[in-house]
Order: structure tokens, then sequence, then C-alpha cells
């Protein structure tokens, strides 16, 4: 920037390139498509993206869209680079492979831990089932008990009970 | 090849497919389509580096997920193969959160059944009190962060290995 770095090329100095414009020495246009997804703060992002998809693959499929879908297809588009970049073989493919298996472990858990649910369900009633049975059959086994006569009780057909005097009563028949 | 047609890389880029060339065992002429896609997505320069790159027992299994890869990004030009990722997150994280529940429950009937403890003690708030401590220890898996959020109606995720 200043007269006394003239070793320094202009284009070199220019801090408002993007990362894109910076990694392929170049002039950053004002309508430079990858400048807003590229920032000069992450050089990284942009050279994976170079590495696997190339510059002018990437401006192109960012052109065909939308402007409102470009930031989602960048970071999409970034983040598929770099799974390819740590993992040269699979690349993002590994990654669906592995939550894959990963929703496989866990359906096959759930239906374990579920039918170990059911079963205990099942225990639980059929051990209610025998308490109640048993508890009916305590009951019909015990005897029938005989109402209790005191010697107190009085006997209702002692000779000496007062009964109604029925001469009160007319003679209906 | 051994004076065969080209393969279809070198017919899609009209040159002379020499016998050394790097797509011919994995783009056969057979398959146009196949390599077609992989070049509007990637380039023939960027897969040829990438084959380079690689032991040559690995370069079949990198051609079939860059053909997984580019098909998902034409289907989908927005988020390619970090929908169905996303998707599948959700998916696990949907199937953690009933693992968590089942487990709960197990442990509350387990508790039901011990002698000691009466039937009154575990009543609901017992059983929140269970779920919320096993849900509080799932385990973090892979965030993979986006400037928004990823979750989309998935394309179709057969079993890549089958």
């Amino acid at each position: 920037m200043s007269s006394s770095n003239s070793t320094v090329s202009s284009s070199d100095s220019n801090p408002r390139r993007c990362a894109a414009c910076r990694y392929l020495r170049r002039r950053c246009a004002g309508d430079c498509i990858l400048s807003p997804y590229f920032p000069a703060s992450n050089p990284q992002r942009f050279a994976c993206v170079h590495k696997i998809f190339g510059a002018s693959n990437v401006a192109r499929m960012l052109q065909q869209l939308p402007v409102h879908q470009r930031a989602r297809a960048a970071d999409a588009i970034s983040m598929e680079a770099y799974w390819r970049v740590q993992d040269p073989v699979y690349g993002s493919v590994g990654i669906i492979n592995l939550l894959q298996h990963e929703i496989y472990m866990n359906q096959h858990e759930l239906a374990r831990t579920q039918a170990q649910i059911a079963m205990h369900t099942a225990q639980q009633q059929q051990q209610q089932q025998q308490e109640e049975e048993e508890e009916e059959a305590q009951q019909a086994s015990q005897p029938v008990e005989a109402p209790n006569m005191h010697p107190q009780q009085q006997d209702l057909f002692a000779p000496d009970r007062t009964y109604l005097d029925l001469s009160h009563f007319p003679d209906f028949f | 090849m051994g004076g065969g047609s080209p393969c279809a890389s070198c017919k899609l880029l009209r040159r002379r497919c020499s016998k050394d060339c790097i797509f011919a065992p994995y783009f056969p002429s057979d398959d146009p389509p196949k390599f077609a896609i992989v070049h509007k997505v990637f380039g023939a320069s960027n897969v040829s580096k990438m084959l380079q790159e690689l032991p040559v027992h690995q370069r079949a299994d990198a051609v079939s997920s860059l053909v997984y890869e580019a098909n998902a990004r034409v289907r989908d030009p927005v988020y390619g193969c970090v929908g169905a990722i996303s998707f599948l997150q959700n998916k696990v994280s949907q199937l953690q959160m009933q693992l968590a529940v089942a487990h709960a429950e197990i442990l509350c009937s387990q508790m039901q059944q011990e002698p000691s403890m009466s039937r009154q003690q575990m009543d609901t708030e017992d059983k929140s009190f269970l779920l919320h401590n096993n849900i509080a220890t799932l385990p973090q898996f892979m965030n993979f962060a986006s400037s928004s959020n990823v979750v989309q109606e998935p394309l179709k995720i057969e079993s890549f290995w089958t």
C-alpha cells in the first residue's frame, strides 16, 4: 500500500479481494460471483472447493441458482469438498454410510428394548392375575360361620315370651 | 484398452484413449452418462488428479462415491449430499430420543418391581426425571454446521455398498 513497498504488486496487496480471487491471483471484480461466499478471512474454504470442484465449476453451479439459494449451496459445496479432502476415497458418502449404519444399530436396539418392555409388562400382568386368583381362592376356602347363639340372646320360642293377644283381632275367616 | 473402443471419458473429451488411460477401467464405453455426470460436477482434470493420488485398489470405490455425489448434486443443486446427511442426522436424533424413552420405561418398570418401593412412589414426576436424565446423557454426534438449517426431503438413500 505504501510507496516504500514497491516490490509488492498492487493486486497482491489489495485487501478487498475475496479468497477465490486471491487464490487464483486475479483481480476481484465488483460483481465477483464467488466473493460473497468465499471471504478472504477463510482461505482454506476456497482451497478445498477449488481442489475438488474447480473454481469455474463452482462459479457455474452458483450462477445457475437463484441468488437467495447461493449461500446455502456454497456452504454445502464447501462441506462436501472438505469431507472429500479428509477422505479422498469416500468423501461425504462415507459419512452417509456411517449414519445409515448408526440408524440400523439404533433401530435394532430400539426393537430389542421395546421387546423387553413388552415382556416386563406381560410378566407384571401375569403376576397381578396370579395374586388376584390366589386371593379369590383363599376367600372361597374359608368355612361359612353359623349365626352366633349367645346365651344372653332371647329364645324367640320360649313359652314365657309375651305374644300379641290375638283376641283383639277380628275373625276374618 | 486393448484394441477396443475408447472409454466413455475419452469419447466425451474427444481424445485418443491410451492404454494407460486412468479413466478407462472405471468409465467403460457402454455407460456414457456415468462419466458425463462426474465431468459436469467435478471436471475431468480434477477427477484425474484425485484418482492419481490414490492407490489403484482404492480407485474403484473413489469413482463410485464420486458418481454418487455427482448424482446427488445434479438432483439437488443446492444441498447435494449434504441434504441426505442432514436428513439422516435427524433420523439418528429421533431414534436416540426414542431409545432414551424406552430405556427410561424399562428403568421405571424395574423399579416398580422392587418390593421395597411402593407403587405410589413411582409417579409421573419420577418418570419425567428419569427420562430427562437419560436424554441429557445422549452422545454428541457430528455437527455439520451450515449457514442454514438443512432439513429437506431426502434423496433416495439406498445402502451404498450392497
